[in-house]
């Protein structure tokens, strides 16, 4: 159980994963599943970036001159973590813009009905 | 003069970034923006190929040593997957210039040419984090590109395609995320020294979690539902760049992940039977289609599975063969999905049935069609009979009665291929209409460059094979010999 | 089914997850080492390229290229979205908004000029506290997303966010380019350091970050008035 409280963070992201893809699999309705896209991404993010954390670590800027380098956490997953939530954004946009047409032609967002296209 | 493999990356994304500027200028002469950047990957990566025939070219970005900068490795395969790139996307952008006339054109110049750099910096780059970025710039540029012209099918085959590739790309993510907790590092080569330090288990959730995401893009059997849609609901240009090269990328990643990163043995025989399952499923599908290009899609899926067994047979030969087969579908399909651009906007409808009688009435997209039709079933003297040749000849070398048995349910699925192009070609040739049509419509020199020059490849190589051998042997020993790569690019 | 399906895929993931995660002690060092990128980027990023911000050197130098990766797949969003929504402008009828209330209308006129100030700062001081080229372009993106809301009636010019857009990329682009031409690789640092801490340091940082932050906030604004209003 300790181990459970210490990675907090793990169980939260791994949580949000599983959520979003849940949402993902069985909702019907196109911003649901978006939604859940979303989810899904931010656990992914949250999950890099509890990976990079260093215990008592601080901020990685050197706005004062005594900061030491050992006191840090890792920056790297910080800057992947940037790209990620950017990506996830751009996909999210590009998504919502085809659910605008597909409401256009279908005039519903149920996806089990939008199966013009069959075997 | 050498010149920085950097610029087969840049110079396309400068290019495209300027698109939009040259079209407040002249909407006219955006076309031709992909077509010149395209020529010049090309040039450049033919002056690359015998330099890095030899040693592999590491090239750091932002001046720092590797493993603390990223760096590009421009080796046999990068290279020679670029070159392809390059010549496939430049017979498609010409094909484009006159085949796209409706939606908003700049749009469609400016996101074929990202896909083509995403394509190109994806094979090429060093870093997995770098791979999965250039990876997305492929992936989201295709989900547009499927959606453009705007139609029911188009809009519901590419909201598919994004979701499915989203959770792929969130699977590759999490795998990286894994990663780079295991050991710090990002970077390919210090990946590929520290794995054998760890506990296995955690390596195979990460190896499962990459191979699971690259395996959506490259279509692999279960992870395909989407291709059929997207292929043959995208306009026919984009439907051969998706099939010739995107899939393509999706396979080198999952190459790239379990043979140099990983060196993870005991993947092959699951890439074995993984890449039969996906060839019989595909052949079958395609054999029940009436639709022309949900057809070539679900073969597209069949000849995805024909690579995956190839490289799943784990020697050096089956390797080579792989790539072989790589470079004659990637030829093969785009002729058949050009071809099928013009015969569909002729006929009005994508049913087999409504293709009656085309043979007259476009002979020379039509003899095209059946150039890259027996290319594909595999008959002398067309590109694609050395390459499924070699990995026969891979698969019997290993002697074994499994490998025996496995080929012979390959051999099946080419049976099925055969059946369902020759009766595409029953229909273009022998079967007609009674009334004649009173001039033959044949398609646009735009069109008709581009694909006699394919067509003209794909007998060069089915003739002088050799040709293309030393090329494909480095990239093959590339691709298995981690050691060498570690030493190349650290040191 | 589906549910039975999904739970299972599920349980797998997590299972697979937590062993995975198991070897990976939440809070552990692991940068322990001066071989891993991440010491090596706390212990020489502020000698090497002047930022204060260890996460901007990384995103900018170090690791620069995924940056420009990560324009170019906001780029292709922004014009995807372009593409798809582009005959739809032209078919439906002219909408006339909803007029907002009197507290939106009156305080969009004076916050815009504050939140663009703002945004603009968050991606000039990149390189001295947290924030960025991104950061600070979405909430300039914020602020037009403001003027939409509240004074509709202003009209954004749609060439001048898309010739903004395609500018600030090929700025990014040059000066990757004039890396390459003056230091030998692309995108390699060719203008002085300047002493860390102040506006002026870091070399070509802060001129890539204020070009991400026009391209990312021409870019969303695009975005947004794409989904919003109708093309001229």
């Amino acid at each position: 159980m300790n181990v459970l409280y210490n990675s907090t963070y793990y169980v939260a992201s791994v949580g949000l994963i599983v959520i979003g893809l849940y949402v993902m699999l069985v909702k019907k309705n196109l911003i649901k599943v978006l939604i859940g896209l979303s989810l899904f991404e931010t656990g992914i993010n949250l999950l890099l970036i509890a990976i990079g954390y260093i215990r008592h670590g601080t901020a990685p800027i050197f706005s004062q001159v005594d900061l030491r380098a050992e006191n840090m956490v890792d920056p790297t997953p910080q800057a992947l973590v940037l790209t990620a939530i950017v990506i996830g954004v751009a996909v999210l946009a590009l998504a919502l813009s085809l659910a605008v047409r597909l409401y256009e032609h279908y005039g519903t967002l149920n996806l089990r009905e939008i199966r013009d296209l069959k075997w | 003069m050498v010149i920085s493999p950097v610029l087969l990356i840049v110079v396309p994304l400068g290019l495209a970034f300027a698109i939009p500027l040259l079209g407040f200028i002249s909407k006219r002469v955006v076309g031709f923006v992909p077509v010149l950047a395209m020529l010049f990957n090309l040039a450049v990566s033919l002056a690359l190929l015998p330099v890095v025939l030899q040693k592999p070219e590491v090239v750091s970005i932002g001046g720092f040593s590797p493993p603390f900068c990223i760096n590009l490795v421009a080796g046999p395969l990068g290279v020679g997957m670029a070159a392809l790139i390059a010549l496939v996307g430049l017979a498609v952008s010409v094909y484009a210039l006159g085949y796209i006339k409706e939606g908003a054109q700049e749009k469609y110049h400016v996101l074929y040419l990202l896909l083509l750099t995403g394509a190109t910096g994806a094979v090429l780059t060093g870093d997995i984090f770098n791979l999965f970025v250039f990876y997305e710039i492929l992936c989201i540029s295709s989900y547009a590109l499927v959606a453009y012209l705007g139609d029911k099918n188009g809009i519901e085959a590419a909201v598919k395609y994004l979701i499915q590739g989203s959770v792929g790309s969130g699977l590759i993510l999490i795998g990286i995320a894994i990663l780079y907790g295991l050991f710090g590092t990002l970077n390919m080569a210090q990946i590929a020294q520290s794995i054998g330090v760890v506990d296995s288990l955690p390596l195979s959730v990460a190896l499962a979690l990459l191979v699971t995401g690259f395996g959506v893009e490259a279509a692999v059997f279960p992870l395909n539902a989407w291709l059929a849609d997207a292929h043959s609901s995208a306009p026919s240009s984009i439907s051969a760049i998706l099939s010739g090269i995107a899939i393509k990328v999706g396979i080198y990643a999952v190459a790239r992940v379990v043979f140099t990163i990983f060196g993870a043995s005991s993947m092959f025989q699951f890439l074995l039977l993984l890449g039969l399952l996906t060839l019989l499923v595909g052949e079958m599908s395609a054999f029940k289609q009436d639709n022309i290009k949900r057809m070539l899609a679900y073969s597209s899926i069949g000849q995805v599975g024909l690579i995956v067994f190839a490289f799943g047979i784990g020697t050096s030969a089956g390797i080579i063969g792989g790539l072989f087969q790589i470079v004659s579908h990637a030829l093969a399909k785009s002729v058949l999905f050009l071809a099928v651009g013009y015969m569909v906007y002729r006929a009005g409808s994508m049913e087999i049935s409504s293709m009656e009688g085309m043979g007259k009435r476009m002979p020379v997209i039509s003899f095209a069609f059946v150039i890259a039709a027996f290319s594909l079933v595999g008959l002398p003297p067309f590109t694609g009979f050395p390459s499924k040749f070699l990995i026969v000849r891979a698969a019997l070398a290993r002697q074994e009665m499994l490998f025996t048995v496995l080929i012979s349910l390959v051999l099946v699925g080419t049976v099925i291929e055969g059946a369902y192009f020759f009766r595409v070609i029953q229909v273009l040739f022998f079967k007609g209409p009674e009334k004649d049509f009173a001039h033959r419509e044949e398609a646009p020199l735009s069109a008709l460059i581009p694909i006699l020059i394919l067509m003209i490849l794909i007998v060069v190589l089915g003739i002088y094979p050799d040709s293309l051998m030393p090329v494909l042997k480095s990239a093959a020993s590339e691709l298995l010999d981690r050691v060498i790569y570690i030493k190349e690019v650290l040191g | 089914m589906r549910i039975l399906i999904s739970a299972i895929l599920l349980t797998i993931l997590v299972l697979g997850l937590a062993f995975a995660l198991a070897e990976i002690p939440f809070g552990a060092n692991q940068i322990n080492s001066s071989l891993k990128p991440g010491r090596y980027y706390l212990e020489n990023g502020v000698d090497e390229t002047g930022a204060a911000n260890v996460v901007t050197s990384v995103v900018v130098t170090y690791r620069g290229f995924d940056t420009l990766g990560e324009v170019t797949i906001l780029f292709i969003a922004a014009i995807g979205l372009g593409a798809v929504l582009y005959t739809r402008r032209k078919q439906l009828p002219e909408v006339k908004p909803r007029s907002a209330s009197l507290i939106l209308q009156t305080g969009c006129r004076f916050l815009f000029p504050l939140i663009l100030v703002f945004g603009a700062y968050i991606f000039i001081h990149g390189h001295l506290s947290p924030g960025g080229g991104f950061q600070g372009g979405v909430i300039v993106a914020s602020a037009f997303l403001l003027v939409y809301l509240g004074c509709a009636e202003r009209k954004i010019p749609r060439r001048g966010l898309s010739a903004t857009e395609s500018l600030a990329g090929l700025v990014f682009v040059t000066v990757g380019l004039l890396g390459l031409v003056y230091g030998g690789e692309f995108l390699q640092n060719f203008l002085p350091q300047g002493t860390v801490n102040t506006l002026f340091s870091a070399g070509v940082i802060p001129i890539i970050y204020i070009a991400i932050g026009f391209k990312v906030g021409a870019e969303l604004t695009g975005v947004v008035a794409d989904l919003l209003e109708k093309r001229q």
